[in-house]
């Protein structure tokens, strides 16, 4: 993969190690925010409680992560891809829709059918948006984010999916 | 597909046996499959049935030494309304895809246990398999079974090593697609999907190889759709449904 994302400039918010080394690695150079090809959104997973258990500012909490962020981040980018005319990569990383708690299945079903819905209504714009919903934190993860965001997957757009069999 | 899937691993160093129920077609595609540089062997085999899987697994071995990749993609899909669909038909397109991917993963699962050693299978699915294809029901049952049975046969083989995944496919013009039969050519197909192309066959061919490298080690039990957004919906609104049957071009609305 080595070279993939060559002159690519990527924005990645949250924390994953193997994304961040995998596209480093590809040749992405890392940027905090202006200009960017690539924008990678990281949630990190919420605590497990039972829905009864879960505080209305916990649940807000996780629904801005999961969710509001991510919609948010993702307008602006597009709207800064379309500004200059040239396409970009979406990515969402974040937990399995039922491996958590209520508030994690809210908002991993919600970017599911977002990531479906944005990934056609930007696909003129060449604005790709696909998530990736795991509790894999190694390698695989960084790799496959690197081939998402890469040229290499521009006929992927609006998809979403795992990495594990319990995924 | 196969022959762009066999490219992708012939790119990516692998030894590659090329299956086909013609040996003649196995050669041709073995012949550009070898221009790359890679030892390739060509051989014919009925994927329905176990035993000319199994001794087409044995000449593969025999040529080019033990088989650690599998790559499923026999499989067929034409235009024709669901009560056209003789008996012969339905058996052909679902036996070759559904139960051809069982076999041959089963035979493959079953050599690598026995050497205690790990393995990846990539199967060409399809991205009709969420929605239904009217005007192809035999393919639209065949490519779900593949897409549903890679999921259990990697919960199964998990314990072994084995990874299995799946590609749902979207449009990839080749020779023999089909819909390249228009005069005009797949052109005026482009516009219907979001991403406003059709595929370029490589990138099929990629994605698939790419899900059996060690790049990807920790996947299993995934459909990927590749689709250019073509299997989603575009809009609450919808063009005026017109049952397959009276369709002007066909079954499938165009040929």
């Amino acid at each position: 993969m080595s070279g993939w994302l060559t002159g690519k400039r990527a924005c990645i918010e949250g924390d994953s190690p193997a994304i961040r080394s995998a596209l480093e690695a590809a040749g992405a150079g890392l940027v905090d925010g202006g200009d960017r090809d690539i924008w990678v959104h990281v949630a990190p997973p919420p605590a497990v409680k039972a829905a009864h258990e879960i505080t209305h500012a916990e649940w807000r909490a996780s629904l801005d992560t999961g969710l509001d962020r991510r919609f948010l981040g993702a307008k602006d980018f597009a709207e800064q891809c379309r500004a200059r005319g040239r396409g970009g990569a979406i990515l969402f990383v974040g937990a399995p829709e039922q491996a958590l708690g209520t508030d994690q299945a809210a908002a991993a079903g919600a970017l599911g059918n977002l990531t479906k819905t944005l990934g056609v209504e930007w696909a003129r714009d060449g604005v790709r948006v696909n998530s990736i919903l795991t509790r894999d934190t190694g390698d695989t993860l960084g790799h496959l984010a690197a081939y998402l965001v890469s040229d290499y997957a521009a006929y992927v757009t609006g998809a979403v999916m795992g990495i594990a069999l319990d995924d | 597909m196969g022959l762009a899937m066999a490219k992708a691993f012939a790119q990516g160093g692998a030894k590659v046996a090329v299956m086909g129920r013609s040996l003649e077609r196995a050669r041709d595609g073995a012949a550009e499959i070898a221009a790359l540089g890679v030892p390739v062997h060509a051989m014919s085999c009925d994927v329905r049935l176990p035993e000319a899987v199994a001794a087409a697994f044995d000449e593969a071995e025999e040529a080019l030494g033990p088989v650690g990749l599998l790559a499923n993609n026999a499989g067929a899909n034409f235009p024709v309304l669901a009560e056209n669909i003789s008996a012969n038909a339905w058996a052909a397109v679902t036996r070759i895809a559904i139960d051809g991917t069982f076999l041959c993963s089963a035979e493959f699962a079953r050599r690598r246990i026995a050497r205690g050693e790990g393995g990846a299978i990539v199967v060409n699915s399809a991205q009709y398999i969420w929605t239904g294809f009217p005007g192809d029901a035999h393919s639209a049952a065949a490519k779900t079974a593949q897409a549903t049975m890679t999921k259990k046969l990697a919960a199964d083989w998990a314990p072994h090593g084995i990874r299995v995944n799946a590609v749902a496919a979207g449009f990839f013009p080749h020779a023999d697609s089909v819909s390249g039969r228009r005069d005009e050519g797949i052109e005026p197909l482009q516009g219907m999907i979001p991403a406003g192309r059709t595929g370029s066959i490589w990138e099929f061919g990629w994605l698939s190889a790419m899900t059996c490298t060690p790049l990807f080690g920790g996947m299993t039990g995934q459909v990927i759709v590749q689709d250019g957004g073509e299997s989603l919906r575009r809009s609450l609104i919808m063009p005026d449904f017109i049952p397959p049957r009276e369709r002007a071009d066909g079954p499938w609305g165009w040929q």
